[in-house]
């Protein structure tokens, strides 16, 4: 009899604690895929960057964030709150960056990452779209007249030692036949450096950071970027894996963006096409159709975004294109039907 | 027999209507502002965009051709390769608004400049003939775009690259135009693109 109680009495602490553990878990997984939720509670998106990089993020004097990865998220709090500025910036290393995404510490990491394979599995997360097509190329004096990678046969390259960088310039020249001397250093600033003395030909990097390295050169306007692109560095915002709805908002905030600039929509002629009987451009800023809704924010989700951050084209400009020191040609960042490939799938 | 006069008389009243709206915007002719008889500042530095350089350049296009992005002012003389030769350009404020598909019919050193009757209206300071000649507004060379009046030409001020102020016609700083003049033959496929429409 007594035993019998103890093993009942057993059995229902036991259940209670299941019952509790399992609704610890479903909690817990329902909080983990509602960033959306917990955005708008807050009334800021937390924003994972870079510590600073020019034409991409950067704090000035008195902490205000500039650049292409920071204005993405300014676009996702225009697309969510009509306000760019509900954004609270944190810079993260490179080391810890998809650690603090997993951990919840940001809700979205704008921060110069290249996609790859590994790092979606093994992080658990995951890259919506590519917002820049960046790659290796090469810089060259002016002076040398080459126009192509091709043209470097018989080049000193300066390269840093023991990267991708490295490897992916062995692989290229060898596999187009083309003979070239090899300098090595162990860092960047002593490739520039040697470049810069003249000790090489050319020197190579990732193209976005060529052309950052650039104007710390004596005479910049002295050097050109070839337009070859070697290598496939696709930078892209990173969200956690198991919140599909936050994902998608992310995804969609930035083809929102390359449409715009498709269908010819900036910030300067947003109230204009609010007007456009036009039904393609009619869908992306709202007066047909209620896309936004399906995404849990508001029908006039996109022509919040063009109005307060601009178009893809508007973005890219002002931070890295002709309206910013950097003066990176658009090449891939194209549109698909203007020389690129930044291509969006159509809202409809 | 009857329908097809109506469809003969619908195409006249078109066509006729058609050769109104290009003459008034005729391009040949540059607009207001244009200076007749000004030596162009050779040492005039382009913005960077704006300077001739070769680009990544995607198109299906063939080696050789032309496209024209009013929008960015940019000229792209595709190389093949996936990369093209860009040169910056001044657009036409009114007038070469359609796209699509021309090609080169002629081409011209140092061309004339006859302004049409409309322009002589508007800007009765402009002079009725003016030789080819370094103060030409069409400036160093000029290739003519299919059988209409516009065309891709030199400027005498070199500072309006970039802009949109011509009647319609594209215009090139002379060092670029004589560079692209050199590369192209008659019969080059030009391709133009205009910014969407909202």
């Amino acid at each position: 009899m007594w035993m019998k109680r103890t093993f009942v009495t057993g059995l229902a602490i036991g259940l209670l604690v299941a019952a509790g553990i399992a609704a610890a878990a479903i909690t817990y997984e329902r909080y983990d895929t509602k960033t959306l939720k917990r955005t708008i509670r807050r009334d800021a998106v937390l924003c994972g960057v870079n510590t600073g990089l020019p034409g991409f993020s950067t704090p000035d004097a008195s902490g205000n964030w500039a650049g292409f990865d920071v204005d993405f998220c300014r676009a996702v709090a225009a697309a969510i709150f009509n306000d760019p500025k509900k954004v609270t910036f944190v810079p993260l290393d490179a080391t810890d960056r998809f650690k603090e995404l997993q951990s919840r510490k940001v809700d979205i990491l704008s921060r110069n990452s290249t996609w790859s394979m590994s790092r979606e599995t093994n992080y658990d997360l995951y890259f919506p779209a590519v917002s820049y097509y960046d790659g290796q190329g090469f810089m060259v004096p002016k002076a040398r007249n080459v126009d192509a990678a091709l043209d470097l046969d018989g080049s000193k390259v300066c390269v840093q030692d023991g990267t991708t960088t490295a490897l992916n310039l062995a692989d290229y020249f060898r596999g187009n036949n083309i003979k070239y001397t090899e300098m090595k250093f162990a860092k960047l600033e002593e490739v520039v450096k040697a470049y810069n003395a003249g000790q090489c030909d050319t020197f190579t990097a990732d193209a976005s950071q060529l052309y950052a390295l650039r104007l710390t050169l004596g005479k910049p306007d002295d050097h050109v970027i070839l337009p070859d692109i070697i290598s496939k560095e696709p930078l892209a915002p990173v969200v956690r894996q198991r919140d599909d709805d936050w994902m998608m908002m992310v995804k969609w905030t930035l083809y929102a963006m390359i449409n715009a600039e498709e269908l010819g929509i900036t910030s300067a002629n947003i109230d204009e096409a609010l007007k456009s009987k036009k039904p393609d451009v009619m869908r992306l800023v709202g007066t047909e159709g209620v896309y936004g809704e399906d995404l849990g924010l508001s029908k006039d989700w996109a022509a919040r975004i063009i109005r307060h951050v601009g178009n893809y084209g508007e973005v890219y400009e002002r931070n890295v294109g002709s309206g910013s020191k950097l003066r990176i040609p658009r090449g891939l960042n194209q549109l698909w039907s203007a020389g690129g490939i930044q291509y969006a799938p159509p809202i409809r | 027999m009857i329908h097809i006069r109506r469809a003969t008389w619908l195409h006249l009243v078109a066509a006729a209507g058609l050769m109104l709206s290009i003459t008034q915007a005729s391009a040949q002719q540059p607009d207001r502002g244009d200076q007749p008889g000004l030596i162009p500042d050779d040492s005039v530095q382009l913005e960077p965009e704006f300077q001739k350089q070769m680009v990544l350049y995607r198109t299906t296009e063939a080696p050789g051709t032309i496209i024209i992005s009013t929008a960015d002012r940019h000229l792209y003389l595709v190389q093949g390769n996936g990369r093209a030769l860009r040169y910056g350009i001044g657009v036409g404020r009114d007038g070469f608004t359609w796209q699509g598909l021309l090609k080169i019919s002629r081409k011209a050193e140092w061309p004339d400049w006859t302004p049409p009757p409309e322009m002589i209206a508007r800007q009765p300071y402009l002079p009725r003939f003016m030789a080819g000649g370094p103060g030409n507004p069409l400036g160093a060379r000029a290739m003519y775009l299919g059988a209409t009046v516009y065309r891709i030409h030199g400027t005498n001020q070199p500072d309006t690259i970039g802009t949109a102020i011509s009647s319609g016609c594209f215009r090139l700083v002379n060092s670029d135009v004589a560079d692209l003049y050199e590369r192209i033959p008659v019969g080059t496929k030009v391709i133009v693109r205009q910014k969407p429409e909202l």
